[in-house]
């Protein structure tokens, strides 16, 4: 749990073994379905059903295309109930070669801050050489884990990855990140946490006898507190920094709401609304 | 303080106790500052009188004395500096470890930082090692009675307000959605100390090499008086929409779809992840209206709506809509403002 940078691993990366690639996913309640408890004005997220992250798709497909390239496995990682490990069947049924559900009651109520230190210890404990995550996730949109997962293992990261290009000869990762008005090409030591765009990897579907398997025959390994090392007091809603201090509904701006039939109408009334001369 | 608090005097004063200034950081590439940065200093001197708190700017990169002397005329009263060609261009472990490290040994008691790529690339670096509390693109600030930052953001799409609290980690962080605050006017003849401090990074520990950057898009949507914003219905044909903006001297804007599907770069989208703008007029084409799109233009004075869907959720948020193809109510639009009759009316 440390921030500096973190001596290189000689065996990490090694070309001839393939990586070691995890890829990061949850399960949140599916957002359309989220709706406001019209007596109370909270959310009420109980009646969702609980899906895969839609941005996590992407990060499965850039972890498969990753090992396509060099070799390797792909591991899935969940933090959540038992009941997530239907995320981890589906990331099984993509392609993913094993998967661990990280769950113990000591983490409930985390924030983001206790959430990256279990998964950053989770993917020291699998000796990863690449950690690939979605973006952000649909239900609380921080993007923070990622970045997170990086800090406490004192690993490279990066973000915003539209593309990814292995460099097994260099031990490095290379990826087009995008950045405010333009793109770069950066390259990382491994370890290397990465958090791709989302809608930038084309996710494939998952075959029918792979499906089967994730379905039938596929058990998740369980990693608690205890099997990472972790203090109970380290995380949970005790060890979380920030808390919610209260939820307010917005209220919708009052709009006019005209339906206007031709472009010279349009104008006039932008004319007369002043924001357009005429 | 409470009583509670009180009786625990004789042990060391707790991070909190201890946490003062207010800092802004300054983002910076290649001299060129992110406008998202001043309007935080502007915001962070409402919050640093409101708390009787200095307001510090951090600015990191190569060469950045200039940047510095500018946050002292917009509002900071100190400026730390940390100028190395280690930071140039930005890169997250770089930046992540020198503000972490001026965090750790200065605790401030809150840091804004804009809610860009980079701001969000590194926010967390710092957040996570120095155990602050962090919040993510957050639209509101405010301190309570007690001086503790309360951070407003959109949760799910925009529907609701959720309020973040950091009561017992400092520094309280934040990251800020671009164009939510106003900047206020530099004024030059402000004074404040710039002190260069202790760059703790070193090349050879760096993890990460930037072997190409290009950044050429640099228009900044925020300050826009008037947006064209094209959305998915314009299947990313855009010369009708880039038309239309120039005739109406307006900056194209996108919504996230169109930005997804590579249409227009990622600085020009609006809304959850993206940008708030409030344009004058605000032009949505072929925009479906998703709350997260309309969560970053709900500002803007005027809606005006072009979809061929009439059920579009847009146009519940436009004050006018036109139902119809935008290839063909877009260059009619064009032709009308660029003064010429609009061929279909001359023939009706």
């Amino acid at each position: 749990m440390s921030g500096a940078a973190t001596d290189r691993d000689p065996a990490a990366g090694d070309a001839e073994d393939g990586w070691t690639i995890v890829a990061a996913v949850k399960q949140v309640p599916d957002s359309d379905e989220v709706g406001i408890d019209p007596d109370t004005g909270r959310l009420d997220r109980a009646n969702a059903p609980a899906v895969l992250n839609a941005p996590d798709r992407d990060a499965l497909e850039a972890a498969l295309s990753i090992r396509d390239a060099v070799g390797g496995t792909v591991t899935a990682i969940t933090m959540g109930p038992p009941t997530a490990t239907d995320v981890l069947e589906e990331a099984v049924a993509m392609g993913c070669d094993d998967a661990a559900l990280v769950t113990d009651r000591a983490f409930a109520g985390s924030d983001t801050w206790p959430t990256s230190y279990a998964l950053a210890e989770t993917v020291d404990h699998l000796d990863a050489d690449v950690v690939v995550c979605g973006e952000e996730t649909t239900d609380s949109s921080t993007g923070q884990v990622p970045p997170g997962i990086a800090a406490h293992n004192g690993w490279a990261q990066l973000t915003y990855v539209e593309g990814v290009d292995p460099l097994p000869e260099e031990g490095r990762l290379a990826a087009r990140r995008d950045v405010e008005g333009g793109h770069e090409r950066v390259a990382a030591d491994l370890p290397v946490v990465v958090a791709v765009a989302y809608g930038e990897f084309e996710p494939r579907p998952a075959g029918l006898h792979r499906k089967l398997y994730a379905e039938n025959d596929f058990e998740p390994m369980e990693l608690t507190a205890d099997d990472l090392g972790i203090d109970a007091d380290d995380v949970g809603m005790d060890a979380s920094p920030t808390q919610v201090g209260g939820m307010e509904t917005v209220e919708p701006v009052d709009r006019e709401k005209e339906t206007v039939e031709t472009p010279a109408e349009l104008l006039d009334a932008l004319a007369d609304e002043g924001v357009i001369a005429r | 303080m409470t009583d509670a608090e009180a009786g625990d005097a004789e042990s060391a004063p707790s991070e909190v106790d201890r946490a003062g200034d207010v800092w802004v950081f300054i983002e910076e590439h290649a001299g060129d500052v992110m406008s998202v940065s001043w309007e935080l200093l502007t915001e962070g001197r409402r919050l640093a009188d409101d708390l009787g708190d200095d307001l510090v700017a951090l600015v990191i990169g190569e060469d950045v004395g200039d940047v510095a002397d500018e946050a002292i005329a917009r509002g900071a009263d100190r400026v730390l500096v940390a100028d190395d060609p280690v930071f140039e261009p930005y890169r997250a472990d770089p930046y992540g470890t020198q503000f972490r490290a001026l965090v750790e040994e200065r605790i401030p008691s809150i840091v804004l930082i804009g809610g860009t790529h980079t701001g969000r690339d590194f926010a967390g670096r710092v957040a996570v090692p120095a155990h602050a509390g962090l919040t993510a693109d957050v639209t509101e600030l405010d301190v309570d009675e007690d001086g503790q930052l309360l951070a407003r953001r959109p949760a799910f799409g925009g529907d609701v307000l959720a309020t973040i609290v950091c009561p017992e980690h400092r520094p309280q962080m934040a990251t800020v959605r671009a164009g939510v605050f106003e900047t206020a006017d530099p004024e030059p003849e402000r004074e404040g100390d710039v002190e260069a401090v202790a760059v703790v990074v070193e090349e050879a520990d760096a993890l990460t090499e930037v072997r190409e950057r290009d950044v050429s898009d640099t228009a900044d949507i925020t300050d826009a008086d008037r947006i064209v914003a094209v959305g998915g219905g314009t299947e990313g044909e855009l010369g009708p929409a880039r038309a239309l903006a120039e005739a109406l001297d307006a900056e194209l804007a996108a919504s996230r779809k169109a930005v997804d599907e590579g249409w227009v770069d990622g600085a020009r989208q609006v809304g959850q992840t993206g940008k708030t703008v409030r344009p004058e007029l605000y032009v949505a084409l072929g925009v479906s209206g998703a709350v997260q799109h309309v969560e970053g233009m709900n500002d803007s004075e005027v809606v005006v709506a072009v979809n061929d869907d009439p059920n579009a959720p847009i146009f519940e948020h436009a004050d006018y809509g036109i139902v119809g193809d935008l290839f063909e109510v877009a260059p009619r639009l064009t032709t009308a403002l660029e003064g010429e009759a609009d061929p279909e009316e001359v023939l009706q």
